[in-house]
């Protein structure tokens, strides 16, 4: 049996409205390092809203929960897979290098990640030729440069490759 | 007669150069948008605000706008060619629309949803443009009380009329207005929920880091597990013959065109509905009317326009509680609502008076995006096509782009692309287990304007909540309220209505 197929839907809505109400308890927690009180002659504590509304986050949960407990839910009676194994590929790979390409953006800076990532995804996800790849991996990056730096004059991050854009800004604003 | 001068006007201020280059490049996008399964007018609005910070807020209103009416309209290329619907306000033109594509009569289909989109667009800005003026002179006289009740009301029509789970909804309510809270405090100027102390958190959540994760990242993780990368397309003859027999094919369907424009636009018009619900109750309503009704589902013309003029219709519906009274109809125009106040206007009846400009340059806009779409719908049938045929593994990884870039621009912080990162997978997995997320948009955007509302009036009545159940003192606040409290509970009626239905059936 594959990892896959050991997590149901009823396992997933369970652990969900689990971890949702320890994230409610700690907004709690946190909400009450500032005042949680309201009356009318201190009006409303800077933690009163968020606190509140973190007990009714808290109070759903706890509906939810015993709605599965109850099998008043349709995900309490559902044995399918949370997710199929071939989607699963796409969705993990998809999501790890996502957050590669974020890593990497702090530090080798936005464009130089973009071509990796987009190289990486197309080659690994489509069937199209290294050429096709490689153009679409440099291309992309370019635009994405001229549209935000030239025309929103909005500069993007650029890390360890900052220098390397210094005669293109010289080009650029001369 | 004010009415039509000030309209024309607007008709006017669509026409300059910048505002009808960016109307008709934003109907160009919203079409693709609305065509590309898995995207949808929402995810277009989201994606795209972040590019219109260079140009007047009318110019961006109306581009957004223009997306907006686009992908009502190009929803229906690939619920027809593909059967997956562009987006869910496409969903029952895929009933009809499908099988009329597999019976080799995909232009009739294709052309049914075009001249629906049309009538329904029509219609319903006509609508609009007759009730806005008159409702934003009402809401004119709103105080922070009856706007609070305002938005107590938006809130409670998700959980009464959504249709979703109720301790699920009202979850994805309080989150979005928690998030709302992160960041100084209005009042007091103290920090809340700033989380391991990271600085980022300072500045609060930006609504379109949460909107950009949930309908960006989210909704592309979400159809990459539906279509695993491919697409299937039906084949499609295009040729003056075709175009000729699909218009034939309309004249039975004008009672499809009535109840799918007048019902979407007032569907559109409530706050948890949209464009989604509305397009499935005119196909339902028209199916039940209709003296062919079992045809319906086989491949019936008016199967498609009904569900497509609502669609068009509703969207236009939506903007209208958007501009009168600052609370949105749909999704989508919770963004657009969140756009406004980026770009520094104050949404709501005031901006009737304070930005004529920008208020009837967008209904004129309607007007004219309502032609030019029909116009290039019909004209750029095979170029969409050529566009569905791009696989979805490359146009995700464009889309990723579009997401990380669009989540970073408007603070310039990695942090928030982070969070965006975090909201996304977190919409994927909530989404899956039936968590509805447009909720926790609306409370988001809405979240920090409802706090102020509530703050003012509970300073104007010393601390009393009472004054939002006050009918001497405040009637139309107590009146929002009370419609709100039963809307609350309504859904606790259901069981029980449906148990007595069943009783009173078998007796």
């Amino acid at each position: 049996m594959s990892v896959t197929n050991k997590i149901t839907v009823k396992r997933a809505e369970i652990a969900v409205a689990v971890i949702l109400a320890l994230c409610s308890i700690a907004l709690m927690i946190k909400s009450a390092e500032n005042r949680i009180t309201w009356n009318a002659e201190e009006n409303m504590g800077a933690g009163f809203l968020p606190f509140y509304l973190s007990l009714g986050m808290l109070i759903c949960t706890v509906l939810t929960i015993i709605k599965f407990v109850l099998k008043r839910s349709p995900q309490s009676k559902d044995d399918s897979p949370f997710i199929e194994a071939e989607a699963f590929k796409y969705i993990a790979v998809t999501i790890i290098s996502l957050v590669i390409l974020v890593l990497a953006i702090g530090y080798l800076g936005i464009y130089f990640s973009l071509i990796f990532f987009l190289a990486f995804y197309l080659r690994y996800f489509s069937s199209k030729s290294i050429l096709f790849i490689s153009v679409f991996s440099l291309i992309t990056p370019v635009l994405t440069f001229l549209f935000f730096e030239w025309l929103l004059k909005i500069p993007l991050p650029q890390g360890i490759s900052e220098p390397l854009f210094y005669p293109v800004y010289d080009f650029m604003y001369s | 007669m004010d009415v039509f001068i000030l309209l024309l006007e607007g008709i006017f201020v669509s026409f300059e150069p910048l505002n009808l280059g960016l109307l008709i490049f934003g109907c160009l996008i919203g079409l693709f948008v609305g065509a590309m399964p898995g995207l949808g007018s929402v995810n277009g609005v989201a994606i795209l605000i972040p590019i219109t910070f260079i140009i007047p807020p009318t110019a961006a209103i109306i581009f957004l706008a223009a997306v907006y009416y686009g992908a009502m309209y190009g929803g229906a290329i690939s619920s027809v060619m593909l059967g997956i619907p562009g987006a869910s306000t496409a969903v029952a033109t895929v009933f009809d629309g499908r099988p009329l594509a597999v019976k080799g009569e995909a232009m009739t289909a294709l052309t049914a949803a075009a001249v629906g989109s049309f009538v329904g667009g029509t219609v319903s800005v006509i609508l609009f443009t007759l009730f806005a003026p008159p409702l934003a002179e009402v809401a004119l006289r709103f105080n922070a009380p009856e706007t609070f009740a305002l938005m107590v009301m938006a809130f409670a029509t998700f959980v009464g009329l959504g249709g979703d789970d109720v301790p699920k909804t009202i979850f994805s309510i309080l989150i979005g207005l928690a998030l709302s809270t992160i960041g100084l405090d209005l009042i007091t100027g103290k920090p809340r929920l700033i989380f391991f102390n990271i600085p980022g958190f300072l500045h609060g959540i930006n609504f379109l880091v949460l909107a950009i994760g949930i309908y960006g990242i989210g909704e592309m993780l979400w159809t990459l597990e539906e279509t695993k990368g491919k697409v299937q397309m039906s084949k499609l003859s295009v040729n003056m013959k075709e175009v000729g027999r699909a218009f034939g094919a309309l004249k039975k369907t004008i009672m499809a065109m009535n109840i799918g424009s007048f019902l979407g636009f007032f569907v559109g018009i409530l706050p948890a509905a949209g464009a989604t619900p509305a397009s499935l109750m005119s196909y339902g309503i028209t199916k039940q009317l209709s003296k062919n009704s079992k045809e319906f589902g086989s491949g019936v013309p008016a199967g498609v326009v009904a569900p497509e003029c609502a669609n068009n219709s509703a969207s236009t519906g939506s903007m209208l509680p958007m501009l009168t009274l600052g609370i949105p109809g749909s999704p989508t125009t919770a963004i657009l609502l969140g756009g406004m106040i980026l770009w520094g206007l104050t949404p709501g009846p005031l901006l009737f008076t304070q930005e004529p400009e920008f208020v009837w340059g967008l209904i004129g806009s309607l007007y004219i995006a309502n032609f030019f779409t029909l116009v290039l719908n019909i004209a750029l049938i095979p170029a969409f096509l050529m566009v569905l045929r791009i696989p979805f593994a490359i146009l995700a990884p464009v889309i990723f782009v579009l997401c990380v870039t669009g989540g970073y621009a408007p603070t310039q912080s990695l942090h928030d692309v982070w969070l965006m990162l975090l909201f996304g997978f977190a919409g994927y997995i909530l989404r899956k287990l039936d968590y509805p997320v447009a909720p926790a948009v609306l409370s988001i955007v809405l979240g920090p304007l409802a706090e102020k509302a509530l703050r003012q009036s509970l300073i104007l009545s010393d601390g009393s909540m009472g004054i939002f159940f006050d009918m001497a003192e405040k009637p139309i606040a107590a009146i929002i309220m009370y419609i709100a409290i039963v809307l609350l509970i309504m859904p606790a009626f259901g069981p029980l209505y449906r148990k007595f239905f069943k009783k009173a059936q078998t007796t």
